[in-house]
């Protein structure tokens, strides 16, 4: 893991960007098998074989292109792009308040293809998804703003490679951070607006009015953005790598555990929990380390 | 053991004050049933209290109008719609008329007198029949 | 303020997996009006009774709902006893009246499941309908078939069961029941479940009986109306009693079916242990010529099957009225002020079944 790392360390900043471009959809969608065939044994089935996201992908890719309007596929498309560069980014070792910024960019464009069409349910899924990203943004910038505290430094590269374990200055940044976790990876108490099963009083809320390959590109985009997701987990443990990988590894296995466990909750819930959330683990943590230091 | 069956025969006239008055008894709305004769309908309006079942029949002529009881129980409405839909009634003054589209039926009111075949019961047997004209025959010998 | 929206809310929807739909007008997330209209898939079993003798119409009526179709033909058939005075064998009132118990506890563990998946707990749902299996095996020993079971005919049954089957189906009872209990478990005491469910389609007591409710939706407002009490078939002879609770929301709706459930073991085993040994079938005899109405109590509430006929082989008029229907009314109310969220949990805790709605 060592060599492996010191090979990226080599690595220039484009072959970084290059390397995740191409290698994390391979990853993503590999976790989503993973969690395909994890949930399902919870539930006492088989489940599919873990390569199904993959051939679903490409199933979708096969499929007759029908299109609602034009603007659907260009937002997506630059749900896509966007989420992809902030990807790129963060594992070129750049700015993380960019990275994260440009997620937020991703996820607007991601509201907007919602908006864009007339199904009312879209809507709905639509309005729902800027609650929640209202409900997560202020826990990521939190993120940010204690790993900066620490290290004092905004850049990822040097945020990776600091000795100390960051766990350990921030574990409510942590806490918090798992939370909304649950809302990014679109897990089960905080799935309003969008769900894996369409079981929903909205049916499958901001994705309804998309098909084939648009659809496709959104589950590509969701892999992507579980990478970088992960890779976030990855920073609080960057003193270890090994254990470091374990952490994010795990973590995604905690957030299959919770959505197995819990019904969906309301949008207030929602919004309430994450934000007392936020202000209880997060921002007590933050004002913490500013006293100490 | 089987459920005593009372009903009581009234006229159409009665049924929203008889409605009114069960209804300030505490009695629920149970259905409306309606049974297609050969002429005529046969509509019965169930109540009931305390696992306790009233039964009130009307018969009414095809051209006839029934007042609804929508208006004291807001449950009936759905029945009266169907009395619509499936029979050809017409029902005054639904609280919700769906004016004919809550069945979407292939024929329209499938059980109106047009629609519906009467069964026919059995005929008096055969030898019930011989038997008569000889009793005639002895009959007329004896005279 | 808000701008109305209208959501069309079924015939096809992927939380009610019926034809039912709903024209929900909506402001942002709350329902102001809705409007129902059923009638999708309306098959005019109704009116097969003009080409289907009496004895033959069992079959259909038994195919008017998957879910309880056992109480369906057993109230025809109850209908037409009636009218022809039979007197239906001890033994076979008994077997009637575990097949129809057994009918309740599939239907509820099913709508248990099916609502679970509604308020977006999947991994309940899959639990649920695991445990519906054993009582669905039971059936397929006893009757052959699965979901339409097809064992009730005019003047008793069609199959006994022996009384090693028996003592078998009272152990399988009890061996479902901790694995049952540790399902209601969870839609008792998790917190998310209860976040969905408690507060959510309260329908007052006074409500529930003007409305004409029946079943575990009046049942949950406090209504102490169970048409087992009436005691027809076997039940005269056992401990029924009625599963009340007095919140009036969902999750009191919830524990009606929960609480039934366990209450239709201790039913079926009760009836077990009282079962008399005798013939399970008389021989009928004539045509009936009267009419009447037979109410009992399925999963769903209150259904009364009403038969008429003039002395012929085939029936004047056969009425079904099902629980569903009747408790349509009360169902909009309740969604009346409700949020889009609720909206599936509403509709599923009144456990409609258009299948017999549509007869």
């Amino acid at each position: 893991m060592n060599t492996i790392h010191e090979i990226v360390l080599n690595w220039g900043i484009f072959e970084r960007m290059l390397a995740f471009v191409l290698l994390a959809p391979l990853v993503g969608g590999l976790l989503a098998g993973i969690d395909r065939k994890v949930s399902a044994r919870f539930q006492g089935r088989y489940g599919p074989p873990v390569l199904q996201p993959f051939y679903d992908a490409f199933k979708l890719f096969q499929k007759e292109k029908i299109i609602v309007n034009k603007f659907q596929d260009f937002n997506i498309v630059l749900f896509l792009l966007f989420t992809i560069f902030s990807g790129a980014l963060f594992f070129a070792g750049a700015d993380l308040l960019l990275t994260i910024f440009s997620l937020a960019l991703a996820g607007t464009f991601f509201v907007l293809g919602g908006f864009c069409v007339g199904s009312p349910y879209s809507h709905l899924g639509a309005e729902r998804e800027i609650i929640q990203q209202v409900a997560y943004e202020p826990m990521i910038i939190l993120v940010a703003i204690g790993m900066y505290q620490v290290t004092g430094s905004f850049k990822v590269s040097v945020i990776a490679q600091y000795e100390l374990p960051l766990i350990l200055y921030l574990p409510g940044v942590f806490a918090g951070f798992l939370y909304i976790l649950t809302i990014k990876f679109r897990k089960s108490p905080f799935d309003l607006s969008m769900s894996h099963h369409a079981h929903q009083e909205i049916v499958r809320g901001l994705t309804t009015e998309f098909s084939g390959s648009t659809l496709a590109l959104i589950e590509i985009a969701h892999w992507y953005e579980n990478v970088l997701l992960l890779g976030m987990v990855y920073l609080f443990f960057g003193f270890n790598p090994w254990l470091a990988v374990f952490v994010a590894l795990a973590t995604y296995l905690f957030e299959i555990f919770i959505d197995m466990n819990y019904a969906r909750f309301k949008w207030q819930l929602t919004f309430g929990s994450s934000w007392l959330f936020t202000a209880v683990a997060g921002v007590s943590n933050i004002i913490v380390l500013s006293l100490m230091r | 053991m089987s459920e005593p069956q009372h009903i009581t025969l009234i006229d159409k006239d009665q049924l929203v004050g008889i409605s009114a008055e069960l209804f300030a008894e505490g009695y629920r709305f149970v259905q409306v049933g309606c049974a297609t004769l050969e002429n005529s309908y046969e509509l019965t309006y169930c109540y009931d209290k305390a696992y306790h079942l009233r039964n009130f029949r009307i018969t009414l002529l095809p051209d006839e109008e029934i007042p609804s009881i929508s208006v004291i129980y807001p449950n009936a409405f759905l029945y009266e719609n169907e009395l619509h839909d499936l029979f050809g009634l017409n029902v005054r003054n639904i609280s919700i008329d769906y004016n004919g589209t809550l069945y979407r039926t292939a024929i329209k009111t499938p059980f109106s007198i047009e629609n519906v075949k009467q069964p026919v019961p059995p005929q008096p047997k055969p030898e019930v029949v011989k038997e008569h004209p000889e009793s005639v025959k002895e009959k007329t010998e004896e005279l | 303020m808000a701008q109305k929206n209208t959501i069309p809310f079924g015939p096809q929807h992927p939380v009610l997996p019926e034809p039912i739909h709903f024209d929900l007008v909506t402001e942002d997330e709350r329902v102001v009006d809705a409007i129902p209209s059923i009638s999708y898939v309306h098959r005019g079993l109704e009116s097969l009774v003009e080409k289907r003798d009496f004895i033959d119409f069992v079959h259909v009526a038994d195919r008017i709902c998957g879910l309880c179709s056992f109480m369906h033909s057993m109230g025809y058939c109850q209908a037409v006893e009636e009218i022809m005075g039979v007197e239906v064998p001890l033994r076979a009132q008994f077997l009637r009246t575990i097949w129809a118990e057994l009918s309740r506890i599939h239907s509820h563990i099913f709508w248990l499941g099916v609502a679970a998946d509604a308020f977006g707990f999947e991994s309940l749902f899959m639990q649920a309908l695991r445990l519906r299996e054993p009582v669905l095996d039971i059936f397929e020993e006893t009757t052959g078939g699965r979901v339409i079971l097809g064992a009730s005919k005019v003047g008793g049954v069609r199959r006994d069961i022996d009384a090693d089957s028996l003592s078998g189906i009272s152990k399988r009872l009890a061996h479902l029941r901790p694995q049952l209990e540790e399902l209601s478990n969870v839609f008792i005491n998790d917190y998310s479940v209860k976040h969905r469910l408690s507060g959510v389609g309260y329908l007052s007591k006074e409500d529930a009986y003007t409305l004409g409710c029946v079943g575990p939706m009046a049942r949950a407002s406090g209504l102490d109306m169970d048409m087992r009490a009436i005691g027809y078939s076997a039940y005269k002879y056992l401990d029924v009693q009625p599963m009340i609770e007095t919140d009036g929301d969902c999750y009191a709706r919830c524990l009606v079916r929960i609480r039934e459930n366990f209450h239709s073991i201790d039913l079926i085993r009760e009836a077990i242990g009282k079962i008399p040994e005798g013939p399970i079938e008389v021989k009928v005899k004539g045509a009936p010529n009267g009419e009447y109405m037979s109410r009992i109590e399925q999963p769903r509430g209150e259904v009364i099957h009403y038969a008429k006929g003039n002395g012929s082989r085939f029936l004047q008029r056969f009425r079904v009225r099902v629980p569903t229907f009747s408790n349509i009314p009360a169902m909009i109310k309740i969604l009346k002020g409700s949020e889009i969220a609720d909206v599936p949990n509403i509709i599923l805790t009144l456990d409609p079944c258009i299948s017999c709605t549509e007869r």
